[in-house]
């Protein structure tokens, strides 16, 4: 039998992220949901299941950093891999000093993107503090 | 005095009898003698009393003369200690030049910001040992216009004199020609020490263009990161659609449908983001330009008054010609007062190394052929070499140290959106001048 592929949850409030990140990651090999808010996210039944979340971090309501502390503080231990349109290194660095596998700034090549769930699924580090990835 | 003045009347008469000492013929005769005496000594008498009432007048009018004289030397010492006093007061001092015998006269409050004892001869070699090294060639250079001048033209200088402790004097003359009583051509100058003033100047100058470096870097900071925001999500977008149409089509079958779908679906994030670009030239575009009747002159004076300290500070003399009679223009005070301000900053920029002549900067509207108006900005710079003459106005191009080279391109645009031309000629002596000219009341 084969084993059900690791579910990757997309959370993020543009559209257009949730429609083509499932499709290029459905191609990778994944399982993959998608959620408009972080409060979307929380009330789903599939919390408990994710393998890695792709979270944007600036969004109505909820941010990003929230959900991932709320995250924390429910003990759910689900790797984080952020993207952002803001190409700001400081908030890299701080995302990543607070545990999160990466942080990707968007728009980020496949390859870039391929690493960095890989890495959250196999429960490794896969940013480097100094080196931004996943940039273009 | 009036005893002096008023004649005995005996001594009178007796030496008024003609061949005194002859007795008369008779006591007729003797009668008549002494009526025809009588009538004598009352005309001379009459007489010495209207010249005794002229003498006392005049002897009145002396002593009037006398009081007043003394009066009007109290008052010009009185002037005098005054005017001393507020030289001081004010640091300014003054100088009379007579160019043909070069004698120089200084005001006490003069030999003061000099340094030097009062009252001692004043000789170029003398000033000149007090001026900044630097300023030297500048004084010749005036010395030298003021000799040739023909009109009576004022001259308006700065310099600095270098002080024996090092410590540096600013100083701002005027100077303004006038003919001596032989003719001869002379000078009457001010000269002001404007130390004080200016180094608080450019400590406010420099909190203020700090303060302005912070803000416009923030903003700028600000509006960049929005800008590459709002790009960057349908960039993402358009990237990961790209990438899973290619693994689609890389299938084995393809799929067609799949990819078909991503490429709609790129298509469409990038309308996004052209429209995130539409609506940002919308926000500085000239479509949202604002259209009023604007006074040229008053645009011109707010300039000056916002870079007055800049330009100060840069030792640049700002000359003002700006005609009576212009009409307004239609157009957009801002934009027109960018391209000012531009034109001044790149006048005042050619002449930073100059230190041979005074940095004049002569600012002039007119009104031109065809109903225009025109603002010309001379300068007494570097001037315009062919190569910078023929690229001037292309965008990046610039011959300044730090310098984008935008602000020329922007500006003629900014002058052809008013439907007029921006243009830059070389001086018959040093420097460019740079001119537009628009319709009155008309844009397009």
């Amino acid at each position: 039998m084969i084993p059900a592929p690791p579910l990757v949850a997309v959370v993020d409030d543009d559209e257009s992220v949730r429609e083509s990140l499932p499709d290029l990651l459905r191609q990778f090999g994944y399982a993959v949901r998608a959620f408009s808010s972080a409060e979307e996210f929380l009330a789903s039944d599939d919390l408990a299941r994710t393998d890695c979340l792709l979270l944007d971090v600036a969004m109505p309501g909820m941010t990003g950093p929230d959900l991932q502390r709320e995250l924390t503080r429910r003990r759910q231990q689900i790797p984080v891999v952020f993207i952002t349109a803001h190409r700001d290194r400081i908030i890299r660095r701080r995302l990543l000093e607070l545990g999160a596998v990466d942080c990707l700034f968007k728009p980020f090549s496949e390859g870039a993107l391929r690493v960095a769930v890989e890495a959250a699924i196999r429960g490794e580090v896969a940013a480097s503090l100094l080196l931004p990835a996943g940039t273009y | 005095m009036t005893e002096r003045v008023i004649p005995r009347k005996e001594v009178l008469i007796e030496s008024s009898v003609p061949g005194g000492g002859v007795p008369p013929a008779s006591m007729d005769e003797l009668r008549r003698q002494i009526r025809e005496r009588e009538t004598r000594v009352r005309v001379r008498t009459r007489e010495l009393e209207r010249k005794t009432r002229e003498l006392l007048a005049a002897n009145r009018d002396l002593e009037r003369a006398i009081a007043e004289r003394k009066r009007a030397g109290d008052r010009l010492r009185r002037s005098e200690a005054l005017l001393a006093e507020a030289q001081r007061l004010s640091s300014t001092g003054t100088f009379s030049w007579n160019v043909a015998t070069d004698e120089i006269t200084w005001s006490e409050q003069l030999y003061r910001i000099y340094e030097l004892e009062v009252g001692m001869p004043v000789t170029v070699e003398r000033i000149r040992s007090r001026v900044h090294p630097e300023d030297v060639s500048l004084i010749e250079k005036m010395r030298r216009a003021a000799r040739e001048q023909r009109g009576d033209a004022g001259f308006e200088w700065q310099y600095r004199l270098l002080m024996p402790d090092r410590s540096i004097k600013y100083l701002h003359a005027v100077a303004h020609p006038t003919r001596d009583r032989d003719g001869r051509l002379e000078y009457i100058a001010v000269v002001q020490d404007v130390t004080e003033r200016r180094l608080a100047e450019e400590a406010l100058d420099k909190s203020r263009s700090e303060l302005a470096r912070v803000a416009r870097a923030s903003s700028l900071g600000v509006l960049t990161a929005s800008i590459a925001h709002e790009v960057n999500q349908p960039l993402s977008g358009i990237v990961t659609n790209a990438s899973t149409c290619l693994r689609m089509l890389a299938a084995d079958p393809p799929d067609v449908d799949g990819a078909r779908e991503t490429a709609l679906r790129m298509i469409r994030d990038g309308r996004r983001a052209a429209d995130v670009i539409a609506r940002l030239r919308a926000l500085f575009g000239k479509e949202d330009a604002v259209t009023e009747l604007v006074d040229l002159n008053s645009a011109v004076r707010e300039v000056i008054a916002l870079v007055a300290s800049e330009l100060w500070r840069n030792r640049v003399v700002v000359r003002t010609e700006l005609a009576d009679d212009l009409g307004p223009v239609t157009g957009d005070r801002i934009q027109l007062q960018q391209v000012i301000l531009n034109l001044i900053r790149n006048a005042s920029d050619a002449m930073c190394g100059v230190e041979d002549r005074p940095r004049q900067l002569a600012l002039r509207t007119d009104r031109v052929a065809g109903d225009r108006v025109r603002l010309s900005v001379q300068d007494a710079g570097v001037g315009l070499d062919p190569e910078s003459s023929r690229r001037l106005f292309e965008a990046f191009y610039t011959t300044k140290r730090g310098g984008m080279g935008i602000g020329l391109s922007v500006s003629r645009s900014i002058i052809e959106g008013h439907r007029g031309d921006l243009c830059a000629t070389p001086n018959d002596g040093p420097g460019a001048t740079f001119s537009f000219s628009i319709p009155c009341g008309s844009r397009a």
